[in-house]
């Protein structure tokens, strides 16, 4: 077990270098192998000492205990007499480790920890995140600052800091932190009153139960699953096609919603088309692993789009659920945890067995679950053989009008026809852009009206072939190939290396005589690696999994690298809480009346916790100390995700649309963006009335080029886990001059004008309320007044311009406003949605 | 937290957070208000430039070495313009034109799946003429008449070779560093090295065009200048070609500049009372980057107000300088960008991919860019700045010295991509001018002498703007990964 650390990290400036200094213990007794020696051991020695057996220096590895021990360099408790020490002590230039050119040299510190280590009798152990997690003694400590046992490992920490947490943040902040936590959206006005007015005890409690009750509950989990999960509304790379996995989608929000256990949603989404009911819902489950990219670049080799689709696959079900970057194991043994080549491979062979080829580049590539109606299908063929017949006609034209341009000049071919008009029908009618339709009409102009009529005619063919196809709705899923594919480890990850033959396995060092890949000749399927994903045995697939969570309220993990808990990851901040809380996930205690693997629960135990309940404001002293809240003395404070921003906006001006799943919307967007993308080749149609309205989550993502409203999002490529929140004037520059927010803030402002009360210091306040939910202080409201007449007396001054600001968006206006009175509200309430705080978790 | 392990961005960002919050309090408890704060953001002051962004300052302990060059201009030709029908003159070609490459010369050689099935692989000599050039004899195509005129100031490096033969992975690779997508670009790692030296525009910009006739389906993905696992900030900022240059830069309808900064004094005033409160300093880094997003407004429309060029160097730019988007227009707006002390622009122009088109396409491909490339090294030269910029022209590979197609089929003659020799420039910023460095054989197949590799051409870029490329990493994933993964030397010979 961990023990507490003793010591407070402390930002140092020394002569403009800046570190950290972290525990360090003072005596032998208590170095800790996990926690003080392996990490030295893994960053400095295991390059060359480690699991990686090509690149092992002088047959030394030290990531193993036995060899280190045999290797005779540790004597135990003899530092002086332990080549190890004499090594790291050494003055010579050939002869001290690690080697200078190696560029990382220890720290005194470092070699201080390791004489103590080696003084203390060379303790050896395993790196904390392989031993499968044991419920810890929750550390006894009284009084009302602990709630749940989250806060007796917080309190205990601190207290060892000599620190105390901050009080509870005030009601109006704890009900929109909570709010937007849970829903991603800021409370109503009625929910507002209702627990502002609750002076129960346990009215918090209550106000959490109704938010984990909204169905808008599984539309916010689902955003930070969707990211790992790279979704998209289209494959990616050139051509970049549609898809239609959105029906995956709304799974993923219905399972939040219902609480699925984890253990089911996770068997469900790796293996549902294996399991004995494999119902519909199951086998879409597990449109999860056809998530990834798909290359359809012309001159590509199918067998490589195909091996790149499997490692996608391998790795993010390897981040996602073991919280390990696997992807160096495609070419050599891990260097830093015990994951071989050999092992990296045996979990490929779980997905290497699908019918996909990787040719082609649809976006609908088999095996799919069909969700297509009838009437759908007969429409999409009807439209697509009218498009063939025409376009045969045109391209057989289009051949004599080439022909007819072609002279031979000086040996050399040569053309009379304008380069780009030879250009243009030499790509052919097919993928033609819009631009391109009208160079050629400008050319031909009234020479060849009736094939000028045949291209308009062929283009609205291809609009009405391409409307009805992408309104076809199949969702990849995974299914067996009838053929069992073999699996060869690939040199380097290559295609076309193939070494020796490989059949699916776990990873050996994670289960030890159990990693066999046949059972009694049976081969081992993606369900035995679902299920062993959610056995007791499996140390990391819960603890990675709460520690995603936590980082969801706190903004960072437990563990700081939520994408890797190997030996190169991050220490826990919290060793023992987060341990707690992942076998509270798996098996919760008989009194909580939860579920195993409830993800409500784990949620639920997180927010009403006096930890996270804490106020965010706290004495300067304090930020300096801990600037990234580590200690966890204060509440979390961070500005929200964009998407959420976006949903805010909408929400406050109560214009968002409340619809749940369906195909993807497309709302504002500056004009050109996916055509400068993509060459004209997609043109972005903007959609009209209430689908401007939905939430982000519902907003159409292209993968080459994602939605501008967004940012600090992942780009939905590749798999991606940890949260990114940045501070740049382009962020500014979106929340200021996006249609949405102008057109949200005009809305507010609209809507303002129909209070009963016209006092404006009322109305200030009522707006105020509404975006940021807390009263404004008299200061606040002074400097509201002050905006509101600076903004009039522009508007006033300027009515042509206040008509175009009342104009913002397409939702309604309202007759009878006046326009400088409404844009002067209009620009107070754009002011209002960009407060820090407005951006900003409370 | 790990002593072994160090969390540089973050701690110098908290630091640079907690010092402005200093100088903030300071003001306020020197008895300015929140209004007074306000003004004084809106201004120039020194306290606002110095925190305008982190983007400004790089890390401690960089440069490594004196550098030679402070900013780069990185031409990148998408598509793989045919180095023998370009630079690489051989005339063995042209002694065995139509007649098979030796077997002795190809070896094992892999091409993409448009040549792997076609066993023909007929010499195909050089599409039009060449002729030297200058006093370094440079040979150059009559298709670059203004390359040509420069010679000079450029080094050539005619055995380039890489390991990709499809065009995202081979230009991933020579922009990030690793065919996959996902790691930081060059330009991202120079930023965050060594920050930018401008307040109000970018420190890495991105701008891309392509051939008029839209001949090349080539897509820029936006890996080509992500910031992969560096922070976010560091990643390019991509101007378009049309609309705002930066996306969302111009007011809303109706909202003038000076009602927007009348909002803004506003909302700094209300947010100075969010931090009194709070302490937060995530805050004032908040104000700040409105201010600069305030700022940017005017920066950029000034970049790119092309009125203060005098006439004549506009027409050595050629025709399609005042056409946004255009190679021509992104050239000039590079120089304008250095000068106002931008750290690296990468401009991507798209077409140089003559599978089947080499007869047509290829010249149209000369004319949009020699003169905008030519005119751009000589304005850097006339104003003083070409010493401390260095330019780089070239794309992902070469193309094959044999024809794809048929031989008898002039109207379909093209080339495949080639990896495994072709021709870059590079000019100014420190390396040699007018020299031609490395070779290929005879037929332009493979590099011979003195080969270049991706990853020592990035340690050489590196190491001229004063950084040891082994040196300048970042720990992701529990890994430190630099630009040049585990590989690259630097070249040497390269260097003036």
């Amino acid at each position: 077990m961990f023990r507490i650390f003793r010591r407070p990290i402390i930002a140092l400036a020394v002569f403009g270098m800046i570190f950290v200094a972290s525990a360090q213990a003072a005596d032998p007794g208590e170095i800790s192998f996990s926690r003080d020696v392996l990490p030295i051991l893994s960053d400095r020695c295991f390059a060359c000492h480690g699991p990686d057996k090509a690149n092992r220096k002088a047959d030394l590895r030290l990531d193993d205990q036995k060899a280190a021990f045999v290797s005779g360099v540790i004597e135990p408790g003899k530092p002086g007499e332990s080549e190890l020490i004499a090594r790291i002590e050494s003055p010579e230039h050939d002869e001290v480790m690690p080697p200078p050119k190696f560029g990382k040299p220890l720290t005194s510190r470092q070699i201080d920890t390791l004489k103590a280590w080696v003084a203390g009798g060379a303790k050896w152990g395993r790196h904390w995140a392989w031993d499968v997690p044991i419920r810890p003694n929750v550390p006894t400590a009284a009084g009302a600052k602990v709630r749940n046992p989250i806060d007796a490992f917080v309190v205990a920490r601190l207290k060892a800091e000599g620190l105390t947490p901050r009080p509870e943040a005030t009601k109006a902040e704890l009900i929109r932190r909570v709010s937007l936590d849970l829903t991603g959206l800021p409370p109503d006005a009625a929910e507002v009153r209702r627990f502002l007015s609750d002076d129960a005890p346990e009215a918090y409690e209550r106000l959490v139960d109704r938010l984990l009750a909204s169905p808008r509950y599984g539309e916010r989990m689902a955003w930070d699953w969707l990211d790992a999960a790279r979704y998209a509304d289209t494959n990616g790379y050139q051509g970049d096609g549609e898809r239609t996995m959105w029906p995956w989608r709304d799974w993923v929000v219905g399972a939040f919603n219902e609480d699925m256990p984890f253990d089911r949603f996770t068997v469900n989404q790796i293996a549902g088309d294996l399991m004995p009911e494999a119902s519909r819902e199951r086998i879409l489950a597990t449109a999860f692993n056809r998530n990834h990219m798909i290359n359809g670049e012309g001159g590509r080799i199918a067998e490589e789009n195909r091996v790149e689709y499997v490692f996608d696959q391998t790795e993010t079900v390897g981040t996602m659920w073991l919280g390990l970057t696997l992807t160096c194991a495609r070419c050599h043994d891990h260097k830093y945890d015990p994951v071989s080549r050999r092992d990296y491979y045996r979990l490929f062979a779980f997905f290497d067995t699908t019918p996909v080829n990787g040719a082609g580049g649809s976006g609908q590539t088999a095996p799919v679950l069909d969700m297509a109606t009838p009437a759908e299908v007969e429409k999409q063929k009807k439209t697509a053989a009218a498009f063939e017949t025409l376009l045969k006609v045109v391209v057989a034209k289009e051949a004599k009008l080439r022909e007819a341009g072609m002279v031979v000049k000086d040996g050399k071919y040569d053309t009379k026809l304008p380069v780009i008009i030879e250009s243009i029908l030499r790509k052919g009618p097919n993928d033609r852009a819009a631009q391109n339709y009208e160079e050629l009409k400008k050319y031909y102009g009234s020479a060849e009206p009736e094939y000028l009529n045949q291209l308009d005619e062929l283009r609205k063919l291809k609009s009405a072939r391409d409307e009805a196809a992408s309104k076809i709705t199949r969702v990849m899923v995974m299914g067996e190939a009838p053929q069992p594919r073999e699996t060869f480890m690939l040199t380097r990850g290559a295609y076309d290396k193939r070494e020796d033959k490989v059949s699916a396995g776990l990873p050996a060092s994670f289960v030890p005589g159990k990693s066999e890949s046949t059972d009694a000749g049976r081969r081992m399927s993606r369900r035995d690696l679902a299920e062993w994903l959610v056995s007791p045995e499996n140390p990391l697939t819960a603890r990675v999994t709460v520690n995603r969570l936590w980082q969801t309220f706190f903004g960072a993990g437990l563990v700081k690298t939520t994408e890797d808990f190997g030996l190169q990851g991050q220490l826990p901040s919290h060793p023992e809480l987060l341990d707690w809380l992942a076998v509270e996930f798996r098996e919760p205690a008989a009194n909580s009346g939860a579920r195993p693997w409830s993800v409500k629960h784990i949620v639920r135990t997180i927010v009403t916790s006096a930890t996270y309940r804490q106020s965010s404001t706290a004495p300067e002293e304090l930020w300096a100390r801990d600037p990234e809240n580590r200690l966890l003395a204060r509440g979390p404070r961070h500005r929200l995700p964009s998407w959420m921003l976006r949903d805010q906006a909408l929400a406050v001006a109560g214009m968002l649309t409340p619809t749940m799943g369906g195909p993807s919307v497309k709302p504002y967007q500056p004009p050109g963006i996916w055509e400068e993308a993509t060459f004209g080749n997609k043109a972005y149609v903007q959609d009209h009335g209430e689908a401007l309205y939905r939430r982000s989550l519902y907003v159409f993502w292209r993968r080459i080029v994602g939605p501008t409203v967004f940012f600090d999002t992942p780009n939905r490529q590749n798999c991606s886990v940890k949260t990114v929140i940045t501070n740049t004037p382009l962020h500014a520059l979106v929340t200021l001059n996006d249609t949405t927010y102008v057109e949200a803030a005009r809305v507010l402002a609209q809507n303002l004008s129909k209070l009963p009360e016209t006092d404006d210091e009322k109305r200030l306040a009522e707006a105020f309320r509404r975006v940021v939910v807390r009263e404004p202080s008299g200061n606040e409201i002074e400097a509201l007044r002050s905006a509101l007449k600076r903004q009039r007396g522009i508007f006033a001054a300027d009515r042509e311009a206040a008509e175009k600001l009342s104009k913002a968006g397409e939702w309604p206006g309202v007759p009878g406003l006046d326009v400088a009175e409404h844009a002067a509200w209009t620009q107070v309430c754009l002011m209002l949605l960009n407060l820090d705080e407005a951006l900003t978790k409370p | 937290m790990n002593p072994a392990q160090f969390d540089f961005e973050t701690i110098r960002q908290t630091t640079a957070r907690a010092m402005t919050r200093r100088a903030l309090f300071g003001q306020a408890a020197s008895g300015l208000g929140g209004l007074a704060l306000a003004s004084l953001l809106a201004g120039d002051s020194k306290v606002n430039a110095a925190d305008a962004s982190s983007q400004t300052r790089g890390i401690a302990g960089l440069p490594h070495h004196v550098p030679k060059a402070k900013n780069v201009i990185y031409l990148f030709q998408n598509g793989g313009p045919s180095h023998v029908d370009l630079f690489d003159y051989k005339p063995e070609l042209a002694r065995n034109r139509g007649i098979q490459i030796p077997d002795s010369v190809v070896g094992q050689a892999r091409f993409s799946t448009m040549t792997s099935g076609q066993t023909a692989r007929p010499c195909l000599p050089e599409i039009s003429k060449f002729a030297r050039h200058g006093q370094s004899g440079a040979t150059v195509s009559d298709f670059m008449p203004h390359t040509a005129k420069i010679t000079d100031e450029l080094c050539f490096v005619k055995s380039m070779t890489t390991t990709q033969v499809n065009h995202a992975p081979a230009i991933t690779f020579f922009l990030t560093g690793s065919e996959m997508p996902g790691r930081p670009s060059m330009g991202s790692w120079l930023t965050y090295g060594l920050g930018s030296e401008s307040a109000e525009l970018p420190g890495f910009v991105v701008m891309t065009s392509r051939d008029k006739e839209a001949s090349c389906g080539q897509i820029f993905y936006d890996f080509y200048w992500s910031a992969g696992f560096l922070p976010s900030r560091y990643q390019g900022v991509k101007f378009r070609g049309g609309g705002d240059p930066v996306l969302y830069l111009s007011n809303p309808a109706g909202i003038s500049r000076e009602a927007r900064r009348a909002m803004l004094n506003d909302l700094d005033r209300l947010n100075a009372m969010t931090l009194d409160r709070v302490h937060d300093p995530e805050i004032s880094t908040r104000i700040s980057q409105f201010e600069m997003a305030y700022r940017m407004q005017a920066s950029v429309p000034e970049l790119t107000d092309f009125s203060d060029e005098p006439e004549n160097v506009l027409a050595e730019y050629g025709p399609d300088v005042r056409r946004a988007g255009s190679f021509a227009y992104n050239c000039l707006m590079a120089r304008r960008l250095v000068e106002r002390g931008t750290r690296f622009v990468q401009l991507l122009h798209a077409g140089w991919d003559q599978h089947r088109n080499l007869n047509t396409q290829l010249k149209v491909q000369c004319t949009d860019t020699d003169a905008p490339s030519a005119a751009l090294v000589r304005d850097l030269k006339r104003r003083g700045l070409l010493d401390e910029t260095l330019v780089i022209w070239g794309g992902e590979f070469g193309r094959t010295p044999f024809l794809q197609g048929k031989i008898e089929e002039m109207k379909s003659w093209g080339r495949d991509h080639h990896p495994y020799a072709f021709t870059i420039w590079m000019a100014g910023g420190g390396v040699k001018p007018g020299i031609s460095y490395g070779s290929s054989d005879d037929f332009g197949f493979r590099a011979v002498t003195d080969p270049v590799g991706v990853h020592d051409l990035q340690a050489t870029i590196l190491h001229l703007l004063g950084i040891d490329h082994t040196r300048l990493t970042y720990r992701f994933q529990g890994r430190d990964f630099r630009l040049t993964d585990v590989h690259g030397n630097v070249v040497k010979g390269l260097l003036a």
